[in-house]
């Protein structure tokens, strides 16, 4: 008997099949968002043109510390002429950029396309999301400080530096750009999940964080000029770069690359917890924010 | 045991009451929430996934209390809503496979189901490409398929054919009923076209400003009236000859339009009705073209139900 079209057609339609197989548990669906959120902050598992920003911004990031590590290899120099916890500071004006241009990434795009409400009709609670979120993009941004430091680090252990000494500054460096990361990944976010126009969520991040970098750089200059220690110290809380750098040299002994740092464990603890707070209060105001997403 | 069922549940945003104590059964099948806008029909939807709480009253949705068990309410439940939201720079096969993996499933489970359900709502050749470049149409599909990747005990489909031309409706409204009665998952769908879902819908409930109007099945809604069409053939007179000579064999008629209105509804049996139609017919020697029972619509019920309520 010959096939007929609508026997053909019936064989290819397999039907509706039922799932009864495993539903994995808060803890999995947190990973798979984590991790594609990780990936969509670099471009991945979105459109071409998505990569392009992310991944020309990485470029711009490492070439400094390629060339370093070539001439670092080639002079035969022992020691790394540039500090690990100096480098993430250094480049700020490159780090703003990328992180001003992907937190919105993770924070505007379901806001604006309306995917939020499909995410909240889901086992994750509103809370969960933003915290799963939040740690996207801190991770996204650590390992986009990160990358230059490691180079930079198996370039010194190239040009055959001192591994103990090598690797006690990149540890220093490490917590210093977590901590970064997590106080930029919490503004950057809190901002972008409060403007959901991109291009407006892009300017208002770079403008925080270049205009309050550069604001307590003028200050710092002057106040030290002036022979005014403790204004400059005292307005170094004011830049999430200069802050994260007090702590990286007042607590961790690491070489800050500002005029003022915490020169006593007091003031440097302040910096610190100063740091934890403006953390804490931006997770608690991005909660808030999504749990209300759902009674829209 | 019902899928859905909530006791005295109540709504409000301020001074507006978007529900006014509403106790409804959902069953098995496909069960058409419809109403006017505003009429509270996405509140509704949104109080049952738990993303809003009730002023007052309950609800259970696939036997967990709303207040208590809204996470594995979430877990069973497929959602549509209403606004669009898919992101436009993410492939339809990528969304549907992480919204999957969102609601649980494995990776590779999640990719086969992507693929099956992208299928089954007819996006199997564009699921590679990105929904930005999708028209109104695919994107409800899209929008069907991240509520159906998980194999939810329960969808609850919020005005599926919104802003759809017609042929696209007709072909969302088969989807709809695939869903209920060839896939076997129960569907609360909702519209503010209130005849759009009696074809597909096994149950009807019909909301009017929050509260409660009719919850019975479609066919209460369009069965019979107890009105028999009659069509007849001949001279010009045919149609009002026949009219005068039913009305002398004591039946209750009118004209309407190039039909006869004949009521049945106090000649039992209706039999009877039939016979001397016919007797009628051929004594006039005039063509009989029809004979049929009149069906109602929903959309009838709504307007006398309204006005009643208005007028009292
Ligand atoms: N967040 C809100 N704040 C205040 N009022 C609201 C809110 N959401 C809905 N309403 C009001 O509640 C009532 C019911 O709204 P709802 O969206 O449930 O109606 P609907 O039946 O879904 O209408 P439509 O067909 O337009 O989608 C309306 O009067 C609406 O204005
Ligand atoms: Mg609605």
């Amino acid at each position: 008997m010959s096939s007929s079209p609508e026997r053909r057609a019936v064989i290819h339609d397999i039907g509706y099949r039922t799932y009864d197989g495993p539903r994995l548990g808060t803890g999995s669906v947190a990973t798979s968002l984590f991790t594609t959120g990780l990936l969509n902050a670099y471009g991945f598992g979105r459109s071409a043109k998505a990569k392009v920003l992310p991944l020309v911004v990485l470029a711009i990031m490492l070439v400094p510390a390629v060339i370093l590590v070539a001439i670092m290899v080639v002079v035969g120099l022992g020691e790394g002429f540039i500090d690990y916890s100096t480098y993430a500071t250094s480049l700020f004006l490159i780090i703003s950029i990328f992180v001003a241009a992907q937190a919105p990434v993770l924070f505007s795009r379901d806001l604006r396309s309306g995917a939020i409400v499909l995410y909240l009709a889901r086992p994750l609670s509103a809370a969960g999301f933003a915290l799963v979120r939040w740690a996207s993009l801190a991770v996204a941004i650590l390992m986009f400080v990160m990358l230059p430091v490691l180079v930079l680090y198996a370039g010194a252990l190239a040009a055959e530096a001192d591994v103990s000494e090598q690797t006690g500054d990149l540890l220093v460096a490490t917590a210093g750009i977590a901590l970064l990361s997590a106080v930029l990944a919490t503004l950057a976010g809190l901002v972008s999940a409060l403007t959901l126009r991109r291009g407006l969520a892009v300017g208002a991040v770079v403008i925080a964080l270049l205009v309050s970098t550069g604001f307590v750089a003028a200050v710092q200059s002057i106040a030290v000029v002036e022979g005014n220690e403790a204004v400059a110290v005292w307005a170094g809380l004011l830049s999430p770069f200069t802050l994260v750098d007090g702590v990286q040299s007042g607590l961790l002994g690491g070489t800050s690359s500002y005029p003022a740092a915490p020169e006593t464990g007091v003031m440097a603890a302040v910096y610190l917890l100063t740091a934890l707070a403006v953390i804490g209060t931006g997770l608690a105001l991005l909660v808030r924010h999504y749990h209300r997403q759902g009674k829209r | 045991m019902p899928v859905i069922e909530t006791w005295g549940l109540t709504k409000r945003y301020g001074p507006v009451t978007a529900l006014t104590s509403l106790d409804v059964q959902v069953s098995e099948g496909i069960t058409g929430l419809v109403g006017a806008n505003g009429a509270g029909k996405s509140t509704l939807i949104k109080i049952l996934l738990g993303l809003l709480a009730p002023t007052e009253g309950r609800a259970d949705v696939l036997g967990h209390d709303i207040r208590t068990d809204g996470a594995a309410i979430r877990a069973q439940v497929g959602y549509m809503p209403e606004h669009e939201c898919l992101p436009p720079d993410v492939r339809a096969i990528d969304f549907v496979v992480h919204m999957g993996r969102m609601s649980g499933l494995p990776p590779t489970a999640a990719r086969e189901r992507a693929a099956d359900v992208l299928r089954h709502v007819g996006l199997a050749e564009e699921r590679y490409r990105l929904m930005g470049g999708y028209s109104t149409g695919m994107k409800q599909r899209a929008k069907l398929a991240q509520a159906l990747v998980h194999d939810p005990r329960l969808v609850l489909l919020d005005e599926p054919t919104n802003g759809l031309d017609p042929a696209s409706r007709e072909d969302m409204l088969h989807l709809v009923s695939r869903i209920g009665h060839d896939f076997g998952i129960p569907v609360l769908v909702t519209s503010h076209l209130l005849g759009e879902l009696e074809r597909v819908s096994d149950h009807v409930i019909v909301l009017d400003s929050g509260a409660l109007l009719r919850s019975q099945a479609t066919g209460e809604f369009t069965g019979t009236t107890g009105v028999l069409l009659v069509e007849v053939l001949g001279d010009a007179q045919a149609q009002h000859r026949m009219g005068e000579a039913l009305a002398a064999a004591g039946l209750a008629c009118r004209p309407r339009g190039g039909l006869i209105e004949v009521d049945t509804r106090h000649h039992r049996p209706e039999q009877r009705v039939h016979d001397t139609v016919r007797d009628t017919a051929v004594s006039l020697d005039v063509g009989l073209v029809r004979v049929q029972a009149e069906h109602g619509r929903i959309e009838d019920v709504f307007r006398q139900e309204v006005s009643h309520v208005q007028q009292s």
